[in-house]
């Protein structure tokens, strides 16, 4: 009973306060007055309406690139004799945990309109005057969100035909279906469901950036809600206004879910019975060719080109200069590490931060999947739908829920680290939940029983049993909240303190500093450590941890 | 290679600063003991570009031994929505605050958020630069000229711009780079300018040259860099200079009107949590210490004492044009929404 009190109480602070207060907020004056006022200024402008349809717009083109990139990805992989998975499966996690603002920078690298890489190189090949790709454009930035994010829509739909047996493939085929047309009319419908899963998340995950639309949206001249919330944090802070402003998409991702569970109750999609179909790989010949042709050309244009141009930035003196020898220096580094007086600070922060984070996240995840799984309490369900709800809040949402909640007195935590790390522990506290109740499923109460038959607590039975069993499982959810918090920037944007600046916030710093050298050389060690703890994730909890989807 | 003719240069030029506590003079030794028990400050600074307030933070260590420079850079609007929200929730973080829109003090003044304290050096500074606020709540701790700049590759010397004006033509379409004043203080204070010379009517044109916007005005100088854009408006001479000698093709443009200053103090919070190593640290960028720390890298002394960088030409040498400080309290929020309006962003 004092357990489930506890856990109730750490996601109230942690999940229903912050949004209770957000939306009292949104209908207070600073004097605690009711007013409708916020909302009558937050969409009294003609400019602020249109970043919110600008925010709609771009959500679900990237959502549409990111499923179309990832489709055929995952087939390929999953149903398909396509050689490279392996490579296939490298370059969709490093695109996974690649930064989006950093791929933003790539990309600013590689294709500006005059000096990106990929138009120097066009216009020498062809002598044409335009540029093929122009970065700064509304395609341009939902294309560079939407290669950082297809990984998400890829996870879901191989998960999705991983379980379909060939057996129905087959029928279409001694019906007299082509290979591609059994994909199109059998295989892909019956993943249906985890395409408009995928399609959903990256919207969501897109309306709620901040990063990418700040660094190329600016120079685009395109506004969305994430830099409108931001204006409405100058002076005087509007925070009651943000508020109002940050509702209605509170509104649509709920409106989403909603829809996504209506689009899919009344049909069928079962592929899993009990009689365990057989899974083969279809041969494709030549076409397996296509298929690998169309996974590299992913990963070069997600993880390659813009890693490459980074690492030759964060090496350069000047990157417009380009390579050559008089442009190498590793000045940029070394200015960082020893000269800098905040970059090693915040790299310190972003692993203890992150590493806090995780482990809150994580056993709150555990003790709630554990009621929810044994069905301990009559509330547990309740409990386990707080622990979800995050899921449907934008980070930037959750940092003014939190500014809102717990940066005055009586709380008074504005700029302490506690605040950043309890902002990360909530918003990524469902990954941490669907990894811990997976976990849970899996062991069976007779193993605990036992312990209580044998007269040990539930407790003993916790640690001594169940926790070992689930032990690797839920290390490979802490590296997945760990790696994500990592880079987090929306959520860490508006509670950092002067001496609790994240890596992703003084990137974001640095990118208005007007050195992209030494920011790429941030970039890269920011990649290198996240690196060094992927390694480390495979090495402990197995080759697919950051893949694995349960 | 490790060791870069910077790093050289910014240690010979820190040398000098490592004083013996019997060599400062009486206030500063007072201040620094006092200062030394509270062992660190933290200083929002959107005055001098990222190398430079990292470099003067180190130059202030090594004066000042036992007391840390927190530094932390941002463009001047996103300094002052720190200190905002910092207020708004009550926290006290910031020991000195820089801005280069120096309408922020009269503002901070009049809603009492700033401590009084005159420094002592303040009296050696130029004349025209002393006794900023008369009752002693701000002080000047920085200059910076605005100018215009061309990459010399991508636009030659004689089609380059020669005054404000000549941006608006047609021919420079696709061409330009400028700062935001939501984001940078001094585009701000040069947008208010601009208006008081030409009206709105300035930027409605510029808009029709599609100009392409950052957010500091250190941005169009990573564009001219890059070859990304060809003529760089508003940008800050120092930093513009400073990629100069590094080998970027580009060079400073005068204009005929006037070359924008923006003379712009520090203060220190009322409630800073340092208050002693803040107004050490007053006393430090009054001083001729802060002035030889960013002479290297091309920042324009406010002291007397320290000859401007090789190559600079000398302030007095120079038309300089700038708005009231009462123009620029009241006009950089106004022409902020202005450009959201026009621009878009």
């Amino acid at each position: 009973m004092a357990l489930w009190i506890a856990l109730a109480l750490a996601l109230a602070f942690l999940v229903a306060f912050p949004l209770i207060k957000l939306m009292i907020a949104s209908v207070e004056t600073r004097d605690g007055a009711f007013t409708l006022n916020n909302y009558a200024t937050a969409y009294g402008r003609a400019r602020y309406l249109e970043a919110l349809f600008n925010s709609l717009k771009l959500g679900a083109l990237s959502a549409a690139i990111a499923t179309l990139i990832a489709v055929p990805m995952a087939w390929a992989v999953s149903r398909t004799d396509m050689p490279g998975k392996g490579f296939c499966w490298a370059m969709v996690m490093a695109a996974f945990v690649l930064p989006p603002y950093l791929g933003a920078i790539g990309w600013i690298l590689l294709a500006g309109p005059n000096s990106g890489f990929l138009n120097v190189l066009w216009r020498a090949v062809t002598g044409a005057e335009d540029p093929i790709v122009n970065i700064y454009t509304f395609s341009g930035l939902a294309t560079v969100i939407a290669l950082h994010s297809f990984p998400l829509v890829f996870l879901f739909v191989k998960s999705a035909l991983d379980l379909i047996s060939s057996e129905m493939e087959d029928a279409a085929n001694i019906l007299g279906a082509g290979t591609f047309a059994t994909m199109r009319r059998v295989t892909l419908p019956l993943a249906g469901p985890a395409i408009l899963g995928g399609f959903i998340i990256v919207f969501l995950e897109t309306i709620a950036l901040f990063g990418t639309p700040a660094i190329i949206g600016i120079p685009a001249r395109i506004n969305v809600v994430t830099t409108q919330l931001w204006q409405f944090f100058e002076h005087p802070v509007r925070m009651e206004v943000a508020a109002a402003y940050a509702m209605p998409l509170l509104l649509i991702t709920v409106a989403m879910i909603g829809a996504q569970k209506l689009l899919l109750a009344r049909k069928g999609f079962v592929s899993q019975t009990g009689k365990g179909g057989e899974r083969r790989e279809i041969k494709l010949g030549a076409w397996r060719w296509v298929m690998f042709a169309w996974c590299a050309g992913v990963g070069l244009f997600a993880v390659m080109l813009p890693v490459m141009v980074l690492v030759q930035a964060s090496f350069a003196k000047a990157w417009g200069r380009g390579l050559s020898v008089d442009n190498f220096t590793f000045r940029n580094y070394y200015h960082l590490l020893f000269e800098h007086d905040m970059a090693l600070t915040s790299v310190w922060n972003t692993i203890w931060f992150s590493a806090a984070a995780a482990t809150i996240a994580l056993i709150i995840a555990l003790l709630v999947a554990y009621m929810v799984v044994r069905k301990l309490s009559r509330f547990a369900d309740a409990l386990g739908f707080l622990a979800m709800a995050p899921f449907v809040i934008p980070g930037i949402i959750m940092a003014i829920g939190f500014y809102a909640a717990y940066a005055s007195p009586p709380f008074a935590m504005y700029g302490t680290a506690a605040l950043i790390i309890l902002a990360f522990a909530a918003r990524f506290l469902p990954i941490a939940f669907a990894n811990a109740s997976a976990a849970m499923r899996a062991v069976h109460p007779e193993m605990e029983e036992a312990v209580r038959i044998l007269g040990g607590g539930r407790m003993t039975a916790i640690r001594f049993v169940t926790a070992p069993l689930v032990k690797r499982a839920l290390l490979g959810g802490w590296l997945i909240v760990f790696i994500v918090a990592t880079r987090e920037l929306s959520a860490a944007v508006f509670l950092v303190g002067p001496r609790t600046r994240t890596m992703s916030v003084l990137l974001y710093d640095l990118s208005e500093a007007g050195n992209f050298e030494v920011l790429a050389a941030f970039g890269g060690i920011l990649l290198v450590i996240t690196m060094v703890f992927v390694a480390v994730g495979m090495k402990l909890a197995g080759r697919d941890f950051m893949l694995r989807r349960s | 290679m490790l060791i870069s003719r910077r790093t050289i240069a910014a240690l010979a030029a820190a040398l000098p600063f490592a004083a013996r506590a019997q060599d400062l003079p009486a206030h500063e030794r007072t201040l620094h003991e006092a200062a030394r028990r509270e062992g660190e400050l933290t200083w929002y600074s959107g005055q001098y570009s990222a190398e430079h307030s990292e470099t003067v933070g180190r130059a202030f260590t090594a004066r000042f031994p036992g007391v840390r420079c927190n530094v932390v850079r941002s463009t001047s609007q996103v300094a002052f929505q720190r200190l905002s929200q910092d207020m708004r929730a009550g926290a006290a973080q910031c020991d000195v605050f820089s801005s280069t829109d120096f309408g922020h003090y009269s503002l901070l003044k009049r809603e009492n958020r700033l401590l009084q304290y005159r420094p002592e050096n303040d009296a050696g500074l130029f004349p025209d630069l002393r006794r900023a606020d008369p009752d002693g709540y701000y002080h000047t701790s920085f200059m910076g000229l605005y100018l215009m700049a061309h990459n010399t590759r991508r636009v030659p010397e004689a089609d380059a711009p020669k005054k404000w004006t000549d941006a608006l033509d047609p021919k420079y379409r696709n061409q330009i780079a400028v700062g935001h004043p939501g984001f940078s203080g001094a585009i701000g204070i040069w947008a208010v300018q601009m208006r008081k010379m030409y009206g709105w009517d300035y930027f409605t044109r510029l808009e029709r040259n599609r100009p392409m916007i950052g957010r500091s005005s250190l941005d169009p100088v990573t564009a001219l860099n890059a070859g990304e854009r060809g003529i760089g408006l508003a940008v800050p001479s120092s930093s513009t200079s400073l990629s100069i000698s590094r080998g970027n093709p580009l060079k400073l443009i005068y204009p005929e009107e006037g070359v924008l200053a923006t003379i712009s103090p520090s203060a220190i919070p009322r409630n800073a949590p340092h208050p002693n190593a803040a107004k050490l640290f007053m006393e430090f960028t009054t001083s001729r210490y802060l002035s030889d720390a960013i002479r290297p890298m091309f920042g324009d002394p406010i002291h007397p004492d320290t000859a401007p960088a090789e190559g600079m030409r000398a302030v007095s040498e120079i038309r300089l044009i700038s708005p009231t400080q009462a123009e620029a309290e009241s006009g950089v929020p106004e022409v902020r929404e202005l450009w959201r309006d026009t621009f878009g962003v």
